[in-house]
């Protein structure tokens, strides 16, 4: 046996085992869709200039977003969890007539990704999928660097799937996600901190 | 002359329908966008829970059932009988967890929440809440009616672990209604989960906290209706 073909075989079996390691995990394409992205409270505020800094992602397990029920397949989203939800702020702060910017900012958009996971309770005939999000915000005066409001946004997700749904999962985290995003949205001390005056109403 | 007269009230046809083409589309308004009066009628049944959302007995019914010869037609009595006993220790475990919420009304507490979320937002004039449908002169000041319901709240399980973590919820409807004409103009459903953990036995031992959880979600799921209500209404106009 040649030196050339006991490497191709090694580079053979390594290829193999490679890509069954590949597919001992599962991949999520968690997004937020963009087309149904509304004008919110958001909008009350005149259009800002805008600095979205990139995410720091505070995850405990940043290697994966949660085990498969049954097993122990890891699950993983296909792009990094922090650029998704970037991503999400940057469409609601946009949709919302914001600009945003890289220089020459009016007001800075910190955020942390605190969770997102998303947990597999297996039950008798079924499987329930359980979708968390949250995500500390921080708006801050680009001029002066006060910080004018810190929030905290959680959205989460309940669903009972069949065991071979395949979709159930992306579903439940697309939804997480949007949860979180249309509770900032609509959040009115977020719109104030962006320069919203609202009205406001006496209970009655 | 008649051809040139045709050929210009063409070209002028042509060109007033190419500027309206060419208009910007705008989103046509939504029904329910210019509503600042709104009437909450809180309505239906709420269903205390404590969802496990067990796989067991029945796994290891099935994995006996996998040896018998008699096996597919005893797993159907297998399937009622994992359903009867997982009944029982709900209704048992339903009865520790409820021991402090009998002044508890979930659709009261969903309600005044999902109103002063919707007041604080400014879009709002006026908003009442009922726990009837308007009658006499009430149903002339509520010309579009939200039914709220919480169909079920409790316990429920959220994470597989040892021990097992549970989690409060609330499920919770509503349904704007324009009340002349009786078309919906809005409806949601949303399943609402506390973001805190617990094992059973916390929930069981200490009724404080259970009762703190469940209030907690009952708000949290009014606030989600009414967030969810203001994204869907068009702002900015």
């Amino acid at each position: 046996m040649s030196a050339r073909f006991r490497a191709s075989s090694l580079l053979a079996i390594a290829a193999v085992v490679g890509l069954l390691g590949c597919s001992r995990s599962v991949t999520l394409d968690v997004r937020y869709p963009d087309a149904g992205v509304n004008r919110a409270m958001l909008a009350s505020a005149r259009p800002r200039r805008v600095d979205i800094r990139p995410l720091a992602d505070r995850r405990a397990d940043t290697a994966r977003i949660g085990v498969q029920a049954d097993g122990d397949k890891p699950i993983v989203t296909s792009r990094a969890v922090a650029d998704i939800v970037r991503e999400a702020l940057v469409s609601e702060v946009q949709k919302n007539g914001h600009a945003v910017v890289a220089d020459n900012a009016e007001l800075v958009l910190a955020a942390d990704v605190d969770e997102f996971w998303l947990d597999a309770v297996a039950a008798y005939a079924s499987v329930h999928y359980v979708g968390k999000v949250a995500l500390s915000v921080a708006v801050v005066d680009a001029r002066t660097g006060e910080t004018l409001v810190t929030r905290r946004y959680v959205g989460i997700r309940r669903q009972q799937a069949k065991r071979d749904d395949k979709h159930a999962g992306l579903e439940v985290m697309d939804t997480a996600l949007s949860r979180a995003l249309h509770d900032l949205a609509t959040d009115v001390e977020l719109a104030e901190a962006f320069g919203a005056r609202l009205p406001r109403v006496r209970h009655i | 002359m008649m051809h040139v007269a045709a050929v210009l009230l063409l070209v002028g046809a042509l060109a007033v329908s190419g500027c309206a083409s060419s208009a910007p589309v705008r989103p046509a308004a939504r029904p329910f966008d210019d509503v600042r009066r709104l009437t909450v009628v809180v309505s239906g049944e709420s269903q205390f829970a404590v969802l496990e959302h067990s796989a067991e007995p029945g796994r290891t019914f099935d994995q006996v059932l996998a040896w018998n010869p008699y096996g597919a037609v005893l797993k159907p009595i297998a399937d009622i009988v994992h359903q009867v006993i997982n009944w029982f220790v709900e209704i048992d475990r339903k009865a520790d967890a409820t021991a402090e919420l009998r002044d508890v009304s979930p659709r009261a507490l969903v309600a005044r929440a999902f109103e002063e979320t919707l007041l604080a937002s400014g879009r709002f004039e006026e908003i009442r809440t009922l726990h009837r449908e308007p009658v006499g002169d009430e149903r002339d000041r509520s010309n579009v009616v939200v039914r709220l319901s919480v169909p079920a709240w409790g316990l429920v399980r959220v994470r597989e672990a040892e021990p097992d973590l549970l989690s409060a919820f609330a499920d919770v409807r509503a349904e704007m209604v324009a009340r002349d004409t009786g078309v919906a103009l809005w409806q949601d459903s949303e399943d609402v989960t506390g973001p805190e953990r617990f094992p059973l036995k916390t929930f069981t031992g200490d009724r404080q906290l259970t009762r703190q959880q469940l209030l907690d979600v009952l708000e949290r799921a009014g606030r989600r209706l009414a967030n969810e209500l203001l994204y869907a209404q068009r702002a900015g106009r």
